[in-house]
């Protein structure tokens, strides 16, 4: 209804109308982009690794000394650690998912066939790990013992069988999928691995790989001083069993080194701390943003209200009511910021892109720009309303007034 | 003095054309005090902004002193009006955030005095207006006509040989206006030509001329006495005029 | 002059202090989340040795399986190449290195044995590098040749093992070989760890230094990354030797461009001879990387840091926009007294200097508080990076100080310079009627 006299009026103040709409302009771009971030950031922490991670924890023995024999040791730790009340299972681990270091290896097909390469994670177990990772088998068999070949490193012979990740059989067996079980497949040094199990889940050890979701475990312990044991607790006792084992292994053998214990909840915390730290700047970043902007459009309604003072008041006089004053500056308030979301969802969109290219972010989803545009509509209305309603106050004998 | 010759003044904008005055030529001498009376509207103020340098013009020619002032820049015009011309405003136009002695403070701030010097200037105004034991008070906790006679100080401070005042008395009561005029006649009769635009023909008629202004025009005929012997009382058609209509 | 206008400004800035203290606000928020960002993009994108970035030097060769589509060539050296470049000219300052841990055995039972991250290294390294030593220096070339069981502590290993004091000439028992300490490293946080960046460019440096050749004599747990493109022909270590699986970093400095381009030649030689042989058949533009160079070839600015610097730009162009928005209103909203002083004989030269000292007040005063802001914001980085970053690197310093409050000062300003051109050019006249 007063559209077009209110356009009229702000066309005679552009600059103030430009500063503003710009303002939202880029504090939108910046807003969706941040939540977007943050909620890829989530999405990508969210993850689950196929472990059991609420109840595991690990710690390493190293060896040192000349009367230390690690493969005595480790069965030995690993009997003590199943007999501690509360622990559910206890295996090796040459690594761990979420960890950020382990080794990786390129599978094929066929043998020697190396343009057809498909990386993969490769966890070096023992005959417990599906139970005490918790990882569930979807298809085969689980390892034995008699799978598990313990071997120095002299030698670089694989045991025979391996369990791969599901998402593993997918790439390398995409018409077989779950039914891969019993093939064949070759590492680098063409070496035939049997798949003899495939499990739903299980997460490469580097969380920003591209790759993360391939991965294959093998039976083997390699004996170079060094064991990870891997302990997986009956639910509420992890806490207490961590401070149990080191304790127990600290004083068991005086011929090596405890380093590294750490719950996977811990590992997984610092292995998303830059992430999660990010996010919380963006949350900073995000809040300093729309204080700014509104506290902008406040400060400038407020100047530009004080500024039609008398104006406003003439208003009055001529019989506007409180309500229509309110409603004259919500509205122009409204297509300022109309404009600004306008520039916003362009300039959301280009640094979209930007992030994109730079970051290997996936692209917006369709609905955060117009969600971003309504949000800060509603900044704006937000902000606006104080000063308005201050303007809606103001008497109509102000009209009459000179000075 | 001030010699005026011919001056026009056009407002332009996209779709009108204004003439606010139309061939204005008037001399005036050192120690005059004229007074500008005229309708709301007739060009008034922009004559009094001319005068005082604040507005250019669009043809004629204007001497001030003897000086052309047509072909000054803003950088001179700035030091003429800080030099020579002391300006009094309806509204008094003091700044609200400055005290007392920082608002007479302000014209001498421009012209590059030392702090010694300023104060003394400063301290002798304000003294003359008779408010120098307030000092350090804010315009606010003045009345109108205390802060009139602020304004007059600021306008004198610098000591210009010529003072422009617009309505001076429009905001105040009758008494206070009294009151202020008396000190304007105090100061021309020390040697300060003073040229004052009000619509009060009262007050019109205590000056020695009066000119009266008319679409833009000095109205016809002029004041009797062009001479230097018009004495008080002598009162013009022009404002007789004014009073009739009103 | 001057002083009367700071006056005249904080006048001003009590005469709407609201308003004013919205744009201190802005200007000390955008600017001090600027500095944080900045500052974190100076340390870990900038230059860790400025000294020397151009005459330091990294070695890469044609390494990777052609047959394997998107691979990209290792960025470290094979034992094979990094023994050969080591003996193809000693010319020039030069080393391979690489990482390994060990476990130390102190003497005595007050402390437990302890496993260290260390580094193998030659002689050059420490005056490569420039590293700085409290005690002690590095080796000479000879112990690198003798294999002299030599050690090199870092500050915190001698805190730990010998309380802080001189150590030098003191023994150390690791790997259950005695090490004679030569040398105690003074605080030493390159940022990024360029000559290292396989594991973690934040990562803090190593514990000990030895020569590099003992990691091979005495068969050292290597702890680096290692990347091999073939499988080891037999096994063993020795088979693993000579593999093609690279695990050393190599670095030569070269001083003179005449020196960098006949080493350039040197390799480019070496290499072809390698390709007739068979090897190196991953096809290399370019073999030697300056230290900056080589920074962006392995990309060790975290590709966040940009980003975060395109927020931070962002903010602070919404805060700047805020301002430009705020002073336009602060300054015609005082038309009326700029019109009195005009009246009362200000040219606009003085108006504009007026309104310019104006600007940089309130800049001033925003930057002083974004000298807080951008405090609170870096301790907010610790909290949430703490044990990525070594302590004490992200601070501020006197320089980081005054580059706010001038950057501060500065931005206001320009943001300020069309209001400030409005508020002089406005016609006087129309102002002092009524008000």
């Amino acid at each position: 209804m007063e559209v077009g006299p209110i356009f009229r009026a702000l066309t005679r103040n552009k600059l103030g109308v430009v500063l503003i709409a710009v303002q939202i302009a880029f504090t939108m771009t910046v807003i969706v982009n941040a939540v977007f971030i943050i909620n890829d950031r989530n999405g990508k922490m969210g993850r689950p690794s196929g472990m059991d991670e609420a109840n595991t924890f690990y710690i390493t023995s190293i060896g040192f000394g000349e009367n230390f024999n690690e493969a005595v040791t480790a069965a030995e730790d690993l009997d003590m650690i199943r007999q501690l009340p509360g622990v559910l299972h206890a295996s090796m681990t040459s690594a761990l998912p979420v960890s950020g270091s382990g080794s990786s290896t390129g599978v094929t097909v066929v043998a020697g066939q190396r343009e057809s390469s498909v990386p993969t994670a490769v966890y070096y177990v023992n005959e417990n790990a599906l139970s005490t990772m918790g990882l569930e088998l979807i298809a085969g068999t689980d390892f034995t013992a008699n799978d598990v070949l313990a071997r120095d490193n002299s030698s670089n012979s694989l045991p025979n069988n391996i369990i791969i990740s599901a998402a593993l059989a997918d790439v390398m067996f995409p018409e077989l999928g779950t039914r891969a079980v019993g093939q064949t497949i070759y590492n680098a040094s063409e070496q035939p691995l049997r798949i003899i199990g495939i499990v739903q889940q299980l997460q490469g050890p580097w969380p920003e790989w591209p790759f993360v979701e391939q991965a294959m475990l093998s039976p083997l312990h390699v004996i170079d001083g060094t064991s990870t044991y891997l302990v997986r607790a009956e639910p509420g006792q992890r806490d207490r069993l961590m401070v149990e084992v080191e304790e127990m292994l600290a004083a068991s053998n005086g011929e090596r080194i405890l380093r590294g214990l750490s719950s996977m909840e811990d590992t997984r915390e610092q292995s998303y701390r830059v992430d999660r730290a990010i996010s919380k700047i963006l949350y900073v970043v995000i809040a300093t943003l729309v204080f700014i902007t509104a506290m902008g459009i406040v400060g400038l309604a407020v100047f530009s209200i004080n500024r039609r003072k008398k104006q406003i008041g003439t208003r009055r006089a001529l019989g506007a009511t409180q309500g229509e004053i309110l409603r004259y500056f919500l509205l122009e308030n409204l297509m300022i910021t109309s404009c600004g979301v306008v520039l916003g969802a362009a300039l959301t969109l280009g640094f979209n892109m930007f992030l994109v290219q730079s970051l290997d972010m996936p692209r917006l989803d369709w609905y955060y720009a117009p969600v971003g545009m309504l949000l800060l509509i509603l900044v704006g209305q937000l902000a606006v309303i104080g000063p308005s309603q201050g303007a809606a106050r103001i008497a109509p004998a102000l009209a009459t007034r000179s000075v | 003095m001030l010699k005026m010759t011919g001056i026009n003044k056009v407002f332009r904008t996209d779709l009108v054309e204004t003439h606010a005055l139309r061939d204005i030529t008037l001399h005036v001498e050192e120690g005059e005090f004229i007074t500008i009376t005229g309708p709301s509207g007739c060009g008034k103020t922009t004559f009094l902004n001319i005068a005082g340098l604040l507005e250019t013009y669009t043809q004629g020619e204007y001497l001030l002193d003897g000086q052309n002032v047509s072909a000054l820049g803003d950088y001179q015009r700035a030091k003429l009006r800080n030099q020579k011309i002391g300006f009094i405003f309806q509204s008094f136009n003091l700044m609200p955030d400055l005290n007392l002695f920082d608002n007479v403070d302000v014209p001498l701030r421009y012209r590059g005095m030392k702090a010694a010097e300023r104060k003394s200037r400063i301290e002798k105004a304000l003294d003359s207006v008779g408010l120098l034991s307030r000092k350090k008070h804010l315009p606010s906790q003045l009345s109108g006509g205390q802060q009139q006679r602020v304004a007059i100080a600021r306008a004198l401070v610098g000591e210009p040989r010529f003072l422009l005042a617009d309505e001076p008395t429009g905001n105040l009561d009758s008494n206070t206006a009294e009151g202020v005029m008396e000190l304007l006649e105090n100061i021309n009769a020390s040697g300060t030509t003073i040229i004052m635009v009000t619509h009060d023909p009262s007050i019109a008629s205590r000056s020695a001329r009066n000119i009266h202004i008319l679409d833009g025009r000095i109205a016809e005929p002029q004041t009797i006495a062009h001479t230097e012997t018009g004495q008080l009382g002598s009162v013009s058609q022009a404002s007789a005029k004014t009073a009739s209509a009103a | 002059m001057f002083m009367y206008y700071i006056r005249l400004s904080l006048l001003s800035y009590r005469r709407n202090p609201v308003l004013s203290t919205l744009m201190v606000l802005a200007v000390a928020i955008g600017i001090g989340a600027y500095m944080v960002i900045f500052t974190l993009n100076y340390y870990v994108g900038g230059d860790p040795i400025p000294a020397k970035s151009d005459k330091l030097f990294h070695v890469q060769f044609d390494y990777g399986d052609p047959a394997v589509p998107n691979s990209t060539p290792p960025p470290q050296l094979t034992y094979i190449d990094a023994t050969a470049l080591l003996n193809l000219t000693t010319q020039h300052p030069r080393t391979a290195t690489s990482k390994f841990s060990a476990i130390i055995e102190p003497e005595g039972n007050d402390i437990r044995p302890f496993a260290v991250d260390g580094r193998g290294n030659f002689a050059d390294f420490f005056t490569m590098f420039d590293v700085p030593f409290q005690y002690g220096s590095g080796w000479d070339r000879s112990a690198d040749d003798s294999n002299q069981q030599v050690i090199v502590l870092s500050q915190e290993l001698n805190e730990r093992l010998f309380g802080g004091g001189n150590s030098v000439g003191e023994t150390i028992l690791m790997h259950g070989y005695n090490f004679t300490v030569v040398g105690v490293l003074d605080r030493w946080v390159p940022i990024p760890k360029f000559y290292d960046l396989n594991n973690g460019s934040l990562n803090p440096g190593e514990e000990a230094y030895i020569p590099w050749n003992l990691i091979v004599a005495m068969e050292l747990r290597r702890s680096g990354s290692t990347n091999c493109w073939k499988a080891p022909e037999g096994s063993g270590f020795q088979a693993f030797l000579n593999a093609e699986c690279a695990w050393i970093q190599y670095w030569v400095q070269l001083d003179s461009t005449a020196d960098q381009s006949a080493y350039r030649d040197l390799i480019d030689n070496y290499a072809a001879q390698q390709k007739q042989i068979g090897r190196m058949l991953f096809p290399l533009e370019k073999r030697l990387f300056d230290v900056n160079e080589w920074l962006l070839e392995q990309e060790a600015q975290p590709p966040e840091t940009r980003m975060l610097a395109a927020l931070a730009a962002m903010l602070l162009a919404v805060c700047l926009l805020n301002t430009v928005g705020l002073l336009l209103s602060k300054f015609l909203g005082k038309s009326a007294e700029l019109g009195v002083r005009q009246a009362l004989g200000a040219h606009k030269g003085s108006l504009f200097i007026q309104h310019v000292i104006e600007a940089g007040f309130i800049g001033a005063v925003g930057g002083i508080l974004g000298v807080g802001v951008a405090y609170l914001g870096l301790q907010g980085m610790y909290l949430l990076l703490g044990d990525f970053l070594s302590t004490g690197w992200l601070r501020l310093d006197i320089t980081v100080v005054a580059v706010t409050i001038g950057l501060a000062i500065a931005s206001t300003i320009v943001a300020g310079l069309y209001p400030i051109w409005r508020a002089c050019n406005i016609n006087p006249a129309i102002h002092l009627k009524l008000q």
